[in-house]
């Protein structure tokens, strides 16, 4: 795991602060994002940007609630993340295993109709989407906001686990069926218990996917109640006054359930982002 | 739902032995297709029927809040290759995806070779580039648009107060900035995956290849391009190839910092399509815009496909 060490002084002393350079630069935003939120509101109009201030207040999270439906939007957006994330993880989950493990004709062409699917542009379905959904009066309805967000997390997830699957060895659930299980109960009592860590990423990037989503969202929902976080937030900055402090408060509480997912399951997505199957 | 898989075997337990493995491939297939059924069909429904009305749409006239759609042939193309707009999102798409991924890539590889040395803190260094890609896509942009602000603006009070420039930089609101400004925020977001996956690849180099060369006397550079580059060079290829799909169609950072502006500077393909179906009402044609990009996905596609099977195989 060491790496080996390069001893050339001049590279090590240019690595260095080339690291140090990209640190700062990745830690800024959200340190910055986080000084405005905890500001008082006004500051952020002043022409001198605060870069550090003891003067923390919660003002302008209190401001954020009383003028806008906020928390409604954080429940409408988990709900859509959670729904769409369990519905698709477990759909795809059975798809996954069938084209890693089981032999049929046109296997591996389903197999790479489902990666094309997955990297498939919402550019170019949203506009039909609109549509159909406009003619049964569905815009502005949750529900079928996570069964539009299936059409990439259902691809997506299939091709995820689909690699995970292979990682497990088929000679487990061979001696399982030797001793008279049938396939689907191997499937489930020996695979899918070792598959656990696969689903468990599986299920942190759908619903990190959901919870960002913003090209569907923005166009299907125009009711305010209905919003997600994504959209409403950015409704914020395409309004007459630029609500800063309001702005980077939302967005502090909009990552807060996300940086914690990833740092408390940081070594499974590094194992999923290196099977290199992780939107870039 | 349980096929019994060895039920094949009692029922046909006098036939020969080919018919016993027959039925059992039988099952097998009958199994196969039944998990697959239900995202199949998702798949069909969400995916497969849109895309059809998609290409239905843009041989049409179809006006957004109008009913009827005549059939007009191939005019939404023709309109668009003969519209300067047109080519500019073109052009805007290629260096905004070629800028994004090059320099992505460039960074990513210098800071995970930096990250595979024996550094103290290694750990908490990696946290630290991860946090860009952990944080919500939005928030990021949201963030980035305040620090480009003009007026109350981070990055042109430390601008100026460093005395690199004199005057405000209107970061977003000028044509021959705009574009840089949105690449950054696009790289700022996405070098960590490059970072990660380059990272794991260097760590599957054998280290007898380093102390071979070592023996050999091979210096830095030498090591460099005849160990770690061929080690690399299939994550690497992979992950870039991910990563420009993804850019090319990427319509949120675009759309949220400049909505393609200032004038068209920053529209790319992924942003005129929405301006031309919804605030230009013109639904057949913002499709088309679209559907002529598939060529250039598709061929991406494609090539990753192949890349990974072969990369599949070899494991």
């Amino acid at each position: 795991m060491i790496g080996h060490r390069v001893q050339h002084f001049g590279l090590r002393a240019f690595g260095w602060a080339l690291l140090a350079v990209v640190l700062v630069i990745a830690l800024f935003p959200p340190y910055f994002m986080t000084i405005t939120a905890f500001h008082p509101p006004s500051l952020s109009f002043s022409r001198t940007p605060t870069l550090f201030s003891t003067d923390l207040t919660l003002r302008a999270f209190t401001d954020l609630f009383d003028k806008y439906p906020y928390l409604t939007w954080m429940s409408n957006t988990t709900l859509v993340s959670v729904s769409s994330t369990i519905f698709s993880v477990s759909v795809a989950t059975l798809a996954a295993y069938s084209l890693s493990r089981l032999r049929y004709p046109g296997r591996s062409t389903l197999s790479s109709a489902v990666f094309f699917v997955y990297l498939f542009p919402s550019t170019l379905l949203f506009i039909p989407i609109f549509i159909v959904l406009n003619q049964l009066h569905m815009l502005d309805w949750l529900p079928a906001l996570v069964a539009v967000y299936l059409t990439f997390s259902v691809p997506f997830n299939i091709w995820l686990l689909k690699a995970y699957f292979l990682t497990i060895p088929r000679e487990l659930e061979d001696a399982a069926m030797v001793d008279g299980a049938t396939r689907w109960q191997s499937l489930m009592l020996v695979v899918m218990p070792l598959a656990a860590p696969g689903v468990a990423v599986a299920c942190i990037y759908s619903f990190t996917l959901a919870w960002n989503e913003y090209l569907y969202a923005f166009t299907l929902l125009s009711d305010q109640t209905k919003f997600t976080l994504a959209t409403g937030l950015t409704k914020l900055i395409f309004g007459d006054v630029f609500l800063w402090g309001m702005i980077m408060a939302g967005g502090v509480l909009m990552s807060a359930p996300l940086l914690v997912l990833y740092f408390v399951a940081q070594r499974w997505i590094v194992a999923g982002l290196s099977a290199g199957a992780v939107k870039g | 739902m349980a096929l019994r898989v060895g039920a094949g075997f009692k029922r046909h337990s006098l036939a020969p032995a080919w018919r016993a493995r027959q039925t059992l491939a039988r099952d097998q297939a009958i199994f196969g297709y039944a998990l697959l059924l239900p995202s199949a069909v998702l798949i069909v429904v969400l995916v497969g029927v849109p895309f059809l009305r998609a290409l239905w749409l843009s041989f049409h006239r179809k006006l957004l809040g109008s009913e009827d759609a005549p059939w007009i042939g191939l005019q939404n193309y023709a309109a668009l290759l003969g519209d300067a707009t047109f080519w500019q999102a073109v052009k805007n798409t290629f260096v905004f995806t070629t800028g994004s991924i090059g320099i992505k890539l460039a960074l990513g590889l210098a800071i995970a070779l930096i990250l595979n040395e024996a550094l103290p803190l290694r750990g908490l260094w990696r946290s630290i580039v991860m946090l860009p890609y952990a944080m919500p896509t939005l928030v990021s942009v949201l963030v980035w648009k305040w620090m480009y602000n003009d007026v109350a603006g981070v990055l042109n009070y430390l601008a100026t107060s460093a005395k690199l420039s004199d005057h405000p930089i209107l970061w977003l609101g000028d044509p021959n900035v705009a574009m840089p400004a949105v690449i950054a925020v696009n790289v700022w977001r996405g070098f960590p995956f490059f970072v990660i996956t380059i990272l794991a690849g260097l760590q599957t180099v054998p280290q007898e290849l380093y102390d071979a060369a070592k023996v050999d006397g091979a210096g830095v550079w030498p090591r460099f391009s005849q160990v770690t580059l061929p080690g690399i060079l299939p994550v690497a290829a992979v992950t870039t190839l991910f990563s420009a799909i993804l850019t090319f169609n990427d319509f949120s950072i675009i759309w949220i910092l400049t909505q393609g502006g200032p004038g068209n500077a920053t529209n790319v393909l992924a942003t005129l399509t929405y301006r031309i179906s919804i605030p230009g009402l013109e639904l057949g044609k913002g499709v088309a815009v679209s559907v002529l990009m598939l060529p250039i996905l598709v061929g991406l596609i494609v090539l990753l496909n192949r890349f990974i099977s072969r990369r599949e195989e070899m494991a």
